[in-house]
């Protein structure tokens, strides 16, 4: 079996690039098979139009028997959960050629993005604020050091720099909707 | 009624209003999707991930409550507070369709 692997980078508001990105590569006959540390891996198939759905939701991965049932009954194939979004895709019906998605209300889709912001987001503030924060101050006031003080310094603003992004793109999505 | 039920059920989405129709009998997720679908002769189609959102939110928020599993799938039925937001909803409803009426 003819396999191929990319390494791509989407950030957790890029889900929807990254759904078309699959669907793309479905399309031009490489089936999605997994993906690991941003390494997505592809085997050769049929081409076909088959839609591609991320859902963020913790309760699910919890309760992960009667989440999957319910994707399931509703003819949606699992593929794989990757760093707490769920990987799911479904042909487009050849019938009436619409592309099916997993939420049907803005509201919805709208609280999924609150959920993964909250789980991806918070463990990084927490580090943020317990660790890097102090480390940076008592680099720079008290033991001196400078080297390591810029540094930190360097990845508190690599950090900052992540926060306002997501702050920034989930505005812009809540006033799109 | 405290207030954030009152923020998120008056008005409700669409969604959310089926739910609570839907589960004046207990039904599972998958049962409600097929229901709404018969209902509207396949206008409307919920789906997976926006029914396991609202279901469970819809469960902490104690509009409804959960009744059984059965085969993975997870029974929910409407509380008291369920079918009071529903009345209120359905009201509102009425309102809106009697204004438009009378204007048009």
């Amino acid at each position: 079996m003819k396999t191929k692997k990319q390494f791509k980078w989407f950030t957790i508001f890029e889900y929807e690039k990254e759904q078309d990105y699959l669907r793309e590569m479905h399309k031009a006959g490489w089936k999605f098979i997994k993906v690991k540390f941003g390494i997505y891996y592809f085997e050769k198939c049929t081409p076909q139009d088959v839609v591609y759905q991320l859902d963020y939701n913790e309760d699910g991965l919890k309760y992960k028997d009667e989440y999957l049932k319910m994707f399931d009954d509703c003819g949606w194939e699992y593929i794989q959960d990757y760093i707490g979004y769920s990987y799911f895709r479904k042909a487009v019906a050849a019938v009436d050629g619409v592309a099916e998605e997993i939420f049907c209300d803005e509201e919805s889709r709208l609280q999924m993005m609150q959920r993964a912001l909250k789980g991806r987001m918070l463990p990084l503030l927490v580090i943020f604020f317990a660790t890097l924060l102090p480390l940076f101050l008592i680099n720079l006031l008290s033991t001196h050091n400078y080297v390591i003080t810029s540094i930190i310094g360097g990845i508190l603003v690599w950090y900052i720099v992540i926060f306002a992004m997501c702050f920034v793109k989930y505005n812009q999505y809540k006033n799109k909707k | 009624m405290d207030q954030h039920i009152k923020k998120v059920y008056v008005p409700m989405t669409e969604t959310a209003f089926f739910i609570l129709l839907c589960l004046r009998k207990p039904n599972h997720g998958y049962g409600i999707v097929q229901m709404v679908e018969k209902m509207t002769d396949g206008c409307i189609k919920l789906t997976p991930g926006t029914m396991y959102g609202s279901l469970s939110k819809m469960e902490k928020d104690k509009v409804i409550r959960f009744v059984r599993e059965e085969d993975k799938r997870k029974s929910y039925q409407i509380t008291d507070l369920g079918l009071e937001v529903l009345q209120i909803e359905l009201k509102r409803i009425e309102r809106l369709y009697k204004i438009a009426k009378e204007e048009m």
